[in-house]
């Protein structure tokens, strides 16, 4: 058990200080991220009550289509070196190394993620309960996108083009940002949000299990 | 894992094939009896809804493709599942070559139903609850058919897009839920359009009939390209060889 | 003891059959070469050995136990490396053998400044391995089986971009490998002589 722990911890840590290496790859879709969140307001003019209206959803439309961007690199450069295969062989399961790479993918791309948006809205001085719902629904959801997104990111690896990835991935991201974007209306209304926290918390229970299991046999059956 | 010996015989592709010979045909011809039936009771026979007038008539291919396409989309995460576990190749060949019909009946669904809104809502397109979800699932074919094209390897590609299918399938029925509930908060209870809480029984007998025939296309097509899809996959054995020269000699 | 043994193994790759009925077996001590022109299936078999792949038919066995239902006892008892080095250019090459250390789960500390010696790169502890040779690099990649407590090593064209000296080490390596009870199978494409240690051959590309 302790063991396994360590592998997961030192891959968790490879995986952030490659990221930090690198850091083109890792700022590129946050700075893709800013630039949509402030493409919209040009594209609707404006009209300040309008964009208060708009603003969380914005946001988390640039955060789905931001995270089709980093997502492709959570294995590629894994499967060119051939760091996979000696995973795949490796004595240790590869649903470990499989949650690790998951989990530094979210400490790398989610949560650089939230502050941004955090610090967007602040500026755009959306209301309190707005930020709070904002704030959870994001906590909540961008795991889950980093967790649906390793599934389709470790079947696409070196297939050419990364719009593959993003044509397979966003249709399954819509209950993510419906449940998000009722829990901000709801919340800019001053109503719960209870109900949809739960079921983000439910979906995001549900990719934990499931996703890490569908990925590492992704995975194995990319390298035949 | 192992499998029982009768599912280990069904798998092989040569049984299979010998096995389906006429079954195209005879599904064909209940497909035709079907819809030819079913058309006249729907089209003909039918009185006309007091509230939609004829408009409502569409829904003899409306509702059936729009179940169909459902229906398809699990045999195919079903049949992918099949494929995986237990690296049957029968079951990855239905898998692939349902999803080609299967979006048809999605984009079916969808086109009938921007027509029949047009009168009753006076635009091609609201974004209804059902509608939403059906191009989603038109989305989740098109995603898996472009994950399909992307490969060389038949195995793989079938492989990559069982786990894509099963994905499919688990988010699906959230998917449907997320979508009803955001269209419900967005634009008030509509009126549901195709549930009727008594259909008469006029109108349900050709819908069930329209069901029928859908079904049996589906399963017509779906064993032709599985047929021609196996000759693809197994054109080195000896059996296919021994099968075109057969062919052939019939031409001279 | 261990037996590590391959029965009827069959393989078709974009509907061509690469290799059909083969048959072999490794006791300890064993030296096992695969060769055969490119593109014979020589890649192919390791990978079938390691399991990366399956095999349309034919069964692989560690210790009469077939290696899909004993996976992970399997893959503790070996080493593969395949055409890529597995490495990662945007670390050093100390980063890059701590990891391989504790991937490899021998529980023996490592000795980093011998172990470069060893393989000719001595003093590139603090270099990014993205500034290192191809040869270089592959050596590193090699730097595995010093450390692995596996028996079984199996590798791809090992002596690929190395120059005479690196070749040398890595076959003295091996040679010790086999020696100390361990067995070695490895792919290339040009017949080796192993220095004085009986060499078994495995000739793929007729049929």
């Amino acid at each position: 058990m302790r063991a396994y722990l360590n592998i997961f911890f030192v891959i968790v840590r490879r995986d952030l200080l490659l990221a930090f290496r690198n850091k083109a790859e890792w700022t590129n879709p946050l700075l893709f991220f800013i630039i949509v969140i402030m493409l919209f307001p040009l594209a609707f003019g404006s009209d300040p009550t309008l964009l208060k209206q708009l603003t969380a959803s914005i946001i988390w439309v640039a955060a789905l289509l931001s995270t089709c961007l980093s997502l492709e690199t959570i294995f590629r450069t894994d499967f060119e070196d051939g760091s996979i295969e000696q995973f795949i062989l490796s004595r240790y399961p590869l649903l470990l190394t499989v949650n690790a790479k998951i989990l530094a993918h979210w400490i790398s791309a989610g949560i650089p993620l939230i502050l941004i948006a955090l610090v967007t809205g602040f500026v755009l001085s959306l209301s309190n309960q707005t930020m709070f719902a904002l704030c959870t629904t994001l906590l909540l959801g961008t795991p889950i996108l980093s967790l649906i997104g390793a599934i389709t990111a470790a079947l696409t690896i070196g297939l050419r083009g990364g719009m593959l990835l993003s044509l397979l991935i966003l249709p399954l991201y819509i209950p993510v940002l419906i449940f998000s974007m009722l829990a901000i209306q709801n919340a800019t209304v001053g109503q719960s949000i209870t109900a949809e926290i739960y079921f983000l918390a439910g979906i995001l229970v549900l990719a934990l299990t499931l996703a890490p299991i569908a990925t590492s046999v992704a995975l194995r059956i990319r390298l035949s | 894992m192992n499998m029982p010996r009768w599912m280990h015989q069904f798998a092989s592709l040569k049984y299979f094939y010998t096995l389906s010979r006429w079954l195209p045909r005879w599904l064909a011809l209940a497909c035709l009896v079907c819809f030819i039936s079913g058309l006249y009771g729907g089209l003909i026979l039918a009185p006309a809804d007091y509230q939609q007038g004829d408009s409502f008539r569409i829904i003899y291919i409306h509702v059936p493709s729009a179940w169909l396409s459902l229906f398809i989309y699990m045999i195919m995460a079903t049949a992918g599942g099949i494929g995986l576990i237990w690296r049957i190749k029968i079951a990855e060949i239905i898998a692939r070559s349902s999803a080609p019909i299967g979006a048809s009946f999605t984009f079916l669904a969808l086109v009938t139903g921007a027509i029949w809104g047009k009168p009753m809502w006076g635009t091609w397109w609201v974004w209804d609850a059902r509608l939403t979800s059906e191009l989603i699932l038109l989305f989740l074919y098109l995603g898996y058919i472009a994950l399909q094209s992307a490969f060389e390897d038949r195995r793989v590609a079938a492989q990559a897009g069982a786990i894509l299918a099963l994905v499919g399938v688990v988010n699906i029925p959230i998917i449907h839920y997320s979508v009803e509930w955001w269209n419900t908060l967005h634009q008030g209870p509509t009126l549901t359009k195709f549930d009727k809480p008594s259909i008469h029984l006029s109108m349900l007998i050709p819908l069930l009939l329209m069901l029928l025939g859908f079904k049996t296309f589906y399963l017509a097509t779906l064993l032709i390209r599985v047929r021609s899809e196996i000759l693809e996959y197994e054109c080195n054995s000896a059996w296919v060889r021994e099968l075109i020269k057969g062919i052939n000699n019939d031409v001279k | 003891m261990s037996i590590f043994s391959v029965k009827n193994l069959e393989c078709i790759r974009r509907d061509k059959v690469l290799f059909q009925g083969l048959d072999f077996m490794l006791e300890d001590g064993d030296l096992l070469q695969i060769d055969g022109i490119n593109g014979s299936g020589k890649s192919t078999l390791l990978q079938l050995c390691v399991g990366l792949i399956r095999a349309t038919t034919g069964t692989i066995f560690w210790n009469a136990e077939n290696i899909i239902d004993c996976r992970y006892q399997f893959q503790s008892n070996i080493s593969y490396i395949g055409h890529a080095d597995g490495i990662k250019a945007d670390l050093t090459v100390q980063e890059n053998i701590t990891l391989m250390h504790s991937l490899s789960g021998s529980p023996a500390a490592v000795d980093y400044p011998s172990i470069l010696k060893l393989i000719g790169v001595a003093g590139t502890e603090k270099v990014f391995v993205k500034r290192l040779s191809a040869g270089q690099r592959r050596r590193i990649g090699l730097a595995r089986l010093f450390m692995t407590p596996a028996k079984l090593w199996l590798l791809d064209e090992p002596f690929n971009t190395l120059d005479k000296y690196g070749k040398t080490i890595i076959e003295q390596l091996i040679v010790q490998h086999c020696a100390t009870g361990g067995m070695v199978i490895f792919a290339a494409h040009q017949l080796l002589e192993m220095a004085d240690y009986t060499l078994q051959h495995i000739h793929l590309g007729h049929h």
